[in-house]
């Protein structure tokens, strides 16, 4: 790539943070999904990143959350057991949402170092300009 | 876009004057005198072939840039798109190097016109 490379390490970063803000989307969507306790509960998805050798970042991998889940008393929940027990995820609602924010901002970091990179390469162009 | 090769004219350059370093009383010549650096050797010879293959070489990464951002913006109308983010970069990447390009282009046919200025 060469002469774009500040490009390509924010494209990098762009898709890192929009796998892990679709990530933290999936868990809050699925924050209130109880299971059977017969079943596994709904397990969150946790992205890792990994250093890219040559600039930039990518996404390593994907971490899952208990599959125990926590057990909840809903007696009236047509999915309860004997017991009056449901499965519910136990993904933590505030560390979601502060995920969130971080990928959120992570993401317009990115967007702001494609902005300058070319207002850079848009400065270059104007050297020996009359 | 199809582009044609271009041929560049490879004028035969004169023989580069050996310039003698001027041994003014009072100022070291050797001290003053340039050493010939490693680009300057590129003006003498085939000089004109180097800036042709490199213009060719721009150009033809600059077509592959837009043909990227071409494709992925069908993609982008078509629903095909997964990020954004790959249209705009392709996209703002196309756009510097066709500046780039152009810049290119007008420096030398700013230098071509200064040669033709030039008082015989």
């Amino acid at each position: 790539m060469g002469a774009f490379d500040a490009l390509g390490i924010a494209n990098s970063a762009l898709g890192a943070h929009q796998t892990w803000l679709d990530a933290i989307a999936d868990n809050i969507a699925n924050i209130n999904t109880v299971t059977p306790t017969s079943q596994n509960a709904f397990q969150a998805t946790y992205v890792e990143f990994s250093p890219r050798a040559d600039g930039g970042v990518d996404v390593s991998g994907f971490a899952e959350g208990d599959p125990e889940g926590r057990l909840v008393s809903d007696p009236g929940n047509p999915l309860a057991d004997a017991d009056g027990y449901v499965r519910a995820p136990d993904t933590d609602m505030a560390a979601q949402m502060g995920q969130l924010v971080m990928a959120q901002r992570g993401f317009q970091a990115s967007v702001q170092m494609t902005k300058s990179a070319q207002d850079t390469y848009t400065a270059a162009l104007q050297i020996g300009v009359k | 876009m199809s582009i044609s090769p271009i041929e560049f004219p490879s004028f035969p350059m004169a023989p580069t004057m050996p310039v003698a370093p001027a041994t003014t009383s009072g100022i070291d010549a050797s001290a003053t005198s340039v050493a010939p650096a490693g680009g300057v050797t590129g003006t003498s010879g085939a000089g004109g072939n180097e800036f042709g293959s490199m213009v060719l070489d721009g150009l033809d990464r600059l077509e592959g840039l837009n043909d990227r951002a071409d494709n992925l913006a069908v993609q982008a109308a078509t629903g095909k798109l997964d990020n954004i983010h790959d249209y705009t970069i392709a996209a703002s990447e196309a756009q510097v190097a066709t500046q780039l390009t152009v810049a290119l282009r007008n420096k030398a046919v700013d230098a071509f016109n200064e040669i033709m200025r030039m008082q015989v």
